[in-house]
């Protein structure tokens, strides 16, 4: 089967598939094995592996799957060697990883969530290897960091695995954004996405003004992922995940993502000193740390990780190096770590599992227990430690061979090497033959619990791959190595492994290494004990330092919001208003505007008296101590307003401005009617200075505001146009009333919808609880009033509507009747409280929603004659008394709903606090 | 004449915003009446003040007279006017049910919602 | 068929408010009225999108027949339609929610009437081309809000309401006194008139002062730093469903009308907004992260980041390239879904868990696996992790702030995403990881509550995979919006 007709990215749907299906089919409840699902892995396996050949040959295989052109993104599909090589080791190691969960976890009511995290991350993993559209993969990329996640977070009942989970994905993620930052300036440099057009643009990209920033941001995601020092420390705390997750992510694949980053794009970025620098650097001091901190370690798992962190740096370490032969290495041994590190990554979970400790003091003599999960264990040692004739040691004496031929970094390198080597060395022997070797101690050994073959297949067939590479080098690894390096490096270069390469240098420091390790071996106790003093002296270490740092950042930010979010609204106003007048005062700044007086018209004298009067009143407002003064005072300030409006010709604004305020007298009075401290000293005001002077802002704004607005006179304002067309196209000669109700009749529609919610919110705030009471709040009944009101209520009534009616053409209209005819229904209610208060039977409620209906439906007859909503449809004429002639419309309609919502709305606010007042008056008797 | 009305406009602006700026509710609320009568005659001295004759076409006549004053700004203002009434009546009751809940009209009591 | 068609989406809410009040007394009726009703308007909405989007340009309609400038013109460009859509989604799955949580007495205190008005209103605000007329959605919008908001009927919701009211009517006044300013200058209301007379108008001291006020007035509204103070009080403190609606759309309202008026009448002031904006974005983004990164309770966190997320949005304007926009429009439409699905999480959370708090939650994994998926899907999203509709969102705006050499926004952008999938992973953490602090501390959760969730969760995945059309789209709404701004058609044709 070819990849025409098996494509390389179904394995990935595959896996998401098996995703899909495994938590319900083997989780809790589920009859299908775990181990079941292990078919998925195998066969996308064998079908890389019956591809391999031509790419090995290097022929490279692409196809391309459309996703969003206008993005860039397609999902170019490639099998390159070294993607190969990752989708192999997913699929292989996924294999034996699969059978390995399944024994672990063997019983647990969380194994279906687990195969559905794992396969996803799985299938993430290979879509990474297949892709050749970096955007695409930053996606897969992406979801192994947040896969990986969750599985370490598998025990999340314990607060270290979600901390550890946490820390892991901080990093990783925090990387991951870099490497999206350095991916799109690659796009906008390049033009592309896609590596292989990016290879072909590799100068223009070199040579760009950005190049720097790209490398560090592409770099930053790799060592993120790939756990390099100073990033490594979420690696070993990730050991909190299951074993399998540490065998399968945290050494043998997701952490290689990086290292396979910078391989497949070496030939895009590579080859410019600060590509080696850093990457030496970062390999170096991570290969070396690592190792010594693994050293020390007593903890199976945690000796495993750091070693893993150990083997990452030196990989990292390879890829930068100036020499064709690294590349080489860097492979090789991308392929031996993952053989042996996965293999003990395994034996370390089935003794955890065996035994219930990873303390490898408490581990002894477990070879008579667990056989062939020995000889694994034993076999992966032996390669990790670089001993002949595993293909540990070919990779180790090509790693030696590679630092001699590049002095003079080499030669710090090689000290570096030789060190992480033997510490290698230790790690090996402490984790694959310690808890083997000795007599058992049963007392140590009670729990062991029945072992099934899931435990040892994984580490036997490992460790059987890193013998037979080991045998037959060159026949097997010979030509994937070549196909690999040309990839990398872009340079043809023959690859020949040998086991054997003679006694030569080489050979030497290889024996010198083994030594060094058995002997610091044998010093373990003492070497253990020198890292726990040095640790406790020390006090601190990565995890620590990003935890505190974490916490540190926390704190700021809380501190900062209590600060901006201070909870005091005086401050929110302030700041508003500060900003506010900091605008306008930019603009002005901008607009180079000169405060001027206005060119001004005739002098006034009863305007400039009101102006005065209004100026005191305000004065006054702000002085004023008592509410109800306060109430009066503000009262007067909304006549006086009424007055000028009328002296500048807007009669209906005066009656309008006048009924309003009348009415939010008589609201005030209602709701505050029974407040404690009604006549009292209303709460001191905040200490003045400060808030004055941001009011003498806002005043001294303003009124240089007003003063420009006054310079400017324009001539083809669309009033004109409006008063023109009043009365020949509109029939109204009140044109303030025609434009309310035909020009802009749409604006009155949301006007008495605002009013509308203004009652009803009311009535849902106070109403309710308090419709049975009665209104006895008012005790003003002289029985003249009484009396009159009898003629009075049907009077206003018919005044109201007279006035409803002539607004068209004379000051009045819809507004100004409903509010009169809402006095009407109050006054007649003053007089005779007993009556329930509605206008001739209609209640509030009914009133308001009849108007409000009136005033919608009133524009829909020319919507179903295919004209605009609201567009007026006339009538007859007919002529009233005292009225004259009037103009049936749809606009006259809209103008009866208005009114019936005004005094709908009126009656209802009036209502509901007067109710709510007398209800309150029953309950709690009044104080003053 | 539009120089006093200018001050009379900053004038308001600057009370309202002194009484916005006041520990007691309820003063905030007068503020905010403040506020918007002081936006209402801004909006209706920006269009121009006419000489003071009504936009309303006389019965003979065909045309508004010359130096008629803007109808379009009145209409404005008038929606204005009814829009902060209906607004503020609203507030009146919050701030009752805030007194009521709180047992202080003090702003500074308001600090529950926070932290 | 247009004039129809760009009515109904005010008409409807409008007519349905009516029926709400008058059927709010009746069990049934009152409940379930309102995701019938938003059904509706949803297909009207959907009717609406589908005209616009085969038309050649704007289809404008003017009320009363008054041929503009005369009367008031609803002018629905692909951007407005868009949004009707999208509100109009949130509107129905806001309805379905409301109907399990909201109880009898609030039904019967007319929540549906409000629910309607409020999209009535948002409809208006969205598709009017008059300025004025755009101020009385606005209005019509905030009561409606303060009414479903003081319906909450929780503990502190007089207070986080006082905070709003007052806040929101200060804007109210910066935005009536920039309308007088600038009919008293152009004599005209209608925006493109506007934008007619003020393409030539320079930096007139009025105009600019005019720009200023309208930036306060739309700024609170939007939620910018620093005038945002408003939003944090007032949404975690009532009901679920009305924050989720809240959340998702008032904001947003802000933010369009920002770009409409920014972005085309005032565009001609782009070299002086588009740096500020840029500031503005910036500090938005990190205000609102760092308090989001600062609170353990659930919709506290979820309020700041819609500051957060506005700074993003604000950004895509402050670039004001004809991709930025379109990545904003792109932002603004992954980003109320998101939000609002998060806060309707959130209520099924509070429902499952008893609690907001986080300390108080946990084992929800458990009790509730279903409701755990789902919340993983939006919080994922909003983090940015592909391909999640939010990643490509943040990726569409950062590749523009690239091409415009901001890379200094990028670097703020990349980290606040950083913050702000942490503090989704604290939620997750804490809430369904944790095991519950409390014995039995988990009840079962009801159906209606995940409909909606799952509903806008799968529009979140959908958008992942078929990012292509809607950036399409979003394109030709960019276009249309900044062809709207004269200066931007006169320099494009030299």
């Amino acid at each position: 089967m070819s990849f025409e007709t098996f494509q390389p990215w179904m394995p990935v749907l595959a896996f998401f598939a098996t995703a899909l299906l495994a938590p319900f089919l083997s989780g809790a409840g589920g009859r299908v094995p775990a181990s079941f699902w292990a078919l998925v892995p195998a066969a996308s396996f064998f079908l890389f592996l019956s591809n391999a050949g031509p790419v090995w040959r290097g022929e490279i295989w692409r196809t391309s799957l459309p996703w969003a052109p206008s993005l860039g993104l397609s999902w170019d599909v490639w099998v390159s060697p070294v993607g190969l090589l990752l989708a192999l080791l997913v699929t292989g190691i996924g294999t034996l990883v699969i059978f390995f969960a399944a024994a672990y976890l063997k019983g647990s009511d969380r194994i279906g969530r687990f195969l559905g995290f794992l396969f996803l991350f799985a299938g993430a993993m290979i879509g990474i290897a297949v892709t050749e559209n970096l955007l695409v993969l930053f996606i897969f990329w992406e979801l192994t960091s947040i896969t990986s996640y969750l599985l370490i977070g598998h025990f999340h009942e314990k607060l270290e695995s979600r901390k550890s989970a946490l820390d892991a994905l901080l990093i990783t993620a925090g990387g991951g954004v870099a490497f999206l930052a350095g991916v799109i300036m690659m796009g906008e440099v390049a033009g592309t996405y896609v590596i292989s057009e990016l290879v072909s643009a590799r100068e223009l990209i070199q040579g760009h003004a950005l190049y720097p920033a790209i490398f560090i941001c592409v770099l930053l995601g790799a060592i993120t992922k790939s756990a390099q020092f100073p990033f490594h420390f979420w690696l070993p705390s990730a050991m909190a995940a299951p074993a399998p997750v540490s065998a399968y992510l945290h050494s043998a694949t997701m952490v290689k993502a990086g290292v396979f980053l910078i391989a497949i794009l070496h030939p895009v970025l590579g080859e410019t000193p600060l590509w080696h620098y850093s990457l030496m650097g970062f390999g170096a001091v991570t290969m070396s740390w690592g190792a010594l901190v693994a050293m020390v370690q007593t903890d199976l798992k945690r000796l495993l990780a750091f070693s893993t962190v150990s083997a990452l740096g030196t990989l990292m370490m390879l890829l930068g190096m100036e020499n064709t032969l690294a590349v080489k290495a860097a492979m090789l041994f991308f392929i031996v770590h993952a053989l042996y590190k996965g293999a003990l990554f395994m034996v370390a979970g089935a003794i955890e599992k065996a035994t219930g400790t990873r303390e490898i003091s408490q581990l002894r003599g477990l070879i008579r227990t667990f056989p062939l999960l020995g000889i694994g264990a034993v076999v992966a040692a032996f390669s990790m430690s670089g001993l002949p004739p595993f293909v540990g040691f070919i990779a180790k004496e090509l790693l030696y061979e590679v630092k001699l031929e590049t002095p003079p970094i080499g030669m710090i390198l090689l000290v570096c090497g030789f060190v992480a080597n033997a510490a290698n060395v230790v790690v090996a022997l402490k984790v694959g033959i310690l808890p083997f070797l000795g007599v058992t101690d049963e007392s140590a050994l009670k729990n062991v619990k029945p072992k099934g073959i899931g435990f040892w297949i994984g580490p036997l067939v490992l460790g059987i791959g890193s013998f037979v590479f080991g045998v037959f080098p060159g026949a097997i690894l010979g030509q994937p190595l070549e196909a690999m390096v040309q990839q990398v490096s872009a340079t043809d270069f023959s690859v020949k492994l040998k086991l054997w390469h003679g006694f030569n240098l080489v050979l030497l420091l290889s024996a010198l290494t083994v030594t060094c390790g058995v002997v610091l071996f044998l010093f373990r106790e003492r070497l253990q004990a020198l890292g726990e003093f040095l640790k406790s002296r020390l006090g601190w270490s990565g995890v620590t330092v990003f935890r505190a740092g974490l916490a540190g950042f926390l704190k700021g930010a809380g501190a900062i919001t209590r600060a901006i979010q201070s909870g005091n609204i005086t401050t929110y106003i302030t700041v508003i208003f500060v900003v506010a007048m900091l605008m306008l005062t930019g603009a002005w700044l901008k607009s180079g505007y000169v405060p001027s007086l206005p060119e001004t018209g005739p002098f006034r004298f009863d305007v400039f008296c009101l102006t005065v009067l209004l100026i005191g009143l305000s004065v006054m407002l702000v002085k004023a101590t008592r509410r109800m003064t306060s109430i009066l005072v503000l009262g007067c300030i909304g006549f006086a307003i009424a007055a000028l409006f009328a002296l500048y010709g807007a009669p209906d604004l005066a009656i309008t401005q006048i009924l309003v305020e009348t009415l939010t007298l008589l609201l005030f009075a209602l709701a505050l009617y029974g407040l404690p401290g009604m006549n009292e000293l209303a709460t001191s005001g905040r200490g003045g200075f400060g808030s004055t002077v941001v009011a003498l802002l806002v005043g001294t704004g303003f009124t240089l505001l007003t003063m420009k607005a006054f310079d400017v006179q324009i001539s083809d304002a669309v009033a004109l146009d409006l008063a023109a067309k009043s009365l020949p196209e509109a029939y109204g000669r009140n044109v303030v009333n025609v434009i309310l109700v035909d020009f802009r009749a749409l604006d009155t529609l949301g006007e008495i919808t605002v009013l509308l919610i203004a009652a009803l919110g009311v009535y849902a705030m106070l109403g309710g609880r308090a419709t049975d009471h009665r209104l006895t709040m008012v005790q003003g009944r002289s029985p003249v009033l009484r009396a009159s009101t009898k003629y009075i209520a049907p009077a206003m009534i018919l005044f109201s509507i007279y006035l409803l009616l002539r607004g068209h053409n004379e000051a009045g209209g819809g507004f100004i009747g409903g509010l009169a005819a809402a006095m009407g229904a109050i006054l007649v209610h003053l007089a005779r409280t007993e009556m329930p208060l509605k206008l001739y039977r209609m209640t509030p409620g009914i009133l308001m929603v009849a108007g409000l209906a009136t005033a919608v439906l009133s524009g829909v007859p020319s919507l179903l004659q295919g004209d605009a909503y609201l567009t007026s449809v006339w009538g007859g004429e007919f002529s009233l008394p005292a009225v004259g002639k009037i103009k049936v419309g749809t606009p006259l309609f809209f103008d009866v709903g208005v009114y019936l919502v005004v005094a709908g709305v009126v009656l209802m606010l009036y209502r509901t606090m007067a109710e709510w007042q007398s209800a309150r008056q029953d309950i709690v008797p009044r104080s003053n | 004449m539009e120089v006093f009305i200018a001050v009379m406009v900053g004038c308001l602006a600057a009370c309202g915003t002194r009484m916005l700026l006041q520990r007691s509710l309820f003063r905030v609320l007068i503020g905010l009446a403040l506020l918007a009568q002081a936006a209402n005659v801004l909006v209706f001295t920006a269009a121009g003040l006419g000489r003071g004759d009504a936009a309303i076409i006389g019965p003979r006549a065909e045309m508004l007279p010359e130096g008629h004053p803007d109808p379009l700004a009145q209409a404005l203002v008038l929606t204005a006017i009814v829009i902060s009434f209906g607004v503020l009546a609203f507030c009146l009751v919050l701030l009752k049910r805030t007194h009521r809940r709180t047992g202080d009209e003090d702003v500074d009591a308001l600090a529950h919602t926070e932290s | 068929m247009e004039p129809v068609a760009i009515t109904l989406p005010i008409l409807i809410p409008m007519l349905l408010s009516l029926a709400a009040w008058l059927s709010r007394g009746s069990a049934v009726t009152s409940r379930w009225l309102l995701p019938a009703g938003m059904a509706t308007l949803l297909g009207a909405s959907v009717w609406l999108f589908l005209i616009i989007n085969v038309a050649p340009g704007p289809i404008r309609v003017d009320f009363g027949g008054w041929e503009k400038p005369l009367g008031i013109s609803f002018k629905a460009d692909l951007f407005a339609a868009i949004m009707v859509v999208v509100a109009a989604v949130i509107g129905f799955a806001g309805s379905l929610f409301a109907v399990s949580e909201i109880g009898r007495t609030i039904w019967r205190k007319g929540y549906g009437t409000f629910y309607f008005l409020l999209l009535a209103g948002i409809n208006g605000a969205f598709l009017t081309n008059d300025l004025f007329n755009l101020f009385v959605w606005f209005e019509v919008m905030l009561m409606a809000s303060f009414a479903m908001l003081v319906l909450g009927r929780r503990k502190y919701v007089f207070e986080g309401a006082t905070k709003y009211v007052v806040i929101n009517m200060v804007s109210s006044f910066f935005f009536l006194s920039a309308l007088g300013l600038l009919y008293g200058k152009t004599g005209q209301l209608n925006l493109d008139e506007v934008a007619l007379r003020l393409a030539n108008s320079g930096t007139d001291p009025v105009i600019l002062s005019t720009a200023a006020l309208f930036l306060m007035a739309f700024g609170i509204k939007a939620g910018v730093f620093p005038l945002y103070f408003w939003l944090p009080p007032a949404y975690p403190n009532t009901g679920f469903a009305t924050a989720a609606v809240f959340g998702g759309l008032l904001t947003k309202v802000g933010v369009y009308a920002l770009f409409r008026v920014f972005g085309g009448a005032f565009g001609f002031l782009s070299d002086v907004t588009g740096p500020l904006f840029l500031v503005v974005g910036a500090l938005t983004m990190i205000a609102g992260v760092l308090g989001a990164a600062s609170q353990f309770h659930i919709r506290r966190i979820l309020s700041f980041h819609i500051v957060s997320q506005i700074g993003y949005i604000v950004l895509g304007l402050g670039l004001f390239t004809q991709g930025a926009f379109a990545a904003a429009i792109f932002y603004i439409v992954h980003h109320i879904l998101v939000k609002t699905n998060l806060f309707l999480a959130a209520g099924a959370i509070a429902a499952t868990g008893r609690s907001e708090r986080l300390e108080k939650l946990g084992g929800l994994l458990k009790s509730a696996p279903l409701l755990a998926f789902l919340f993983l899907i939006p919080a994922l999203s909003l983090g940015g992790i592909p391909p999640l509709s939010g990643f490509f969102a943040k990726f569409l705006l950062l590749r523009e702030a690239f091409r415009e050499d901001a890379y200094l926004y990028v670097a703020i952008a990349l980290l606040v995403g950083v913050v702000t999938l942490f503090s989704m992973i604290k939620i997750w953490g804490e809430a369904f990881w944790k095991d519950s602090p409390r014995p039995g501390g988990t009840e079962p959760y009801r159906l209606m509550q995940v409909i909606p969730i799952a509903m806008l969760g799968a529009m979140t995945i959908t958008i992942g995979f078929m990012v292509e059309p809607l950036f399409e789209l979003s394109e030709r709404a960019a276009a249309q919006l900044i062809q709207s701004n004269p200066m931007y058609v006169e320099s494009t044709e030299e």
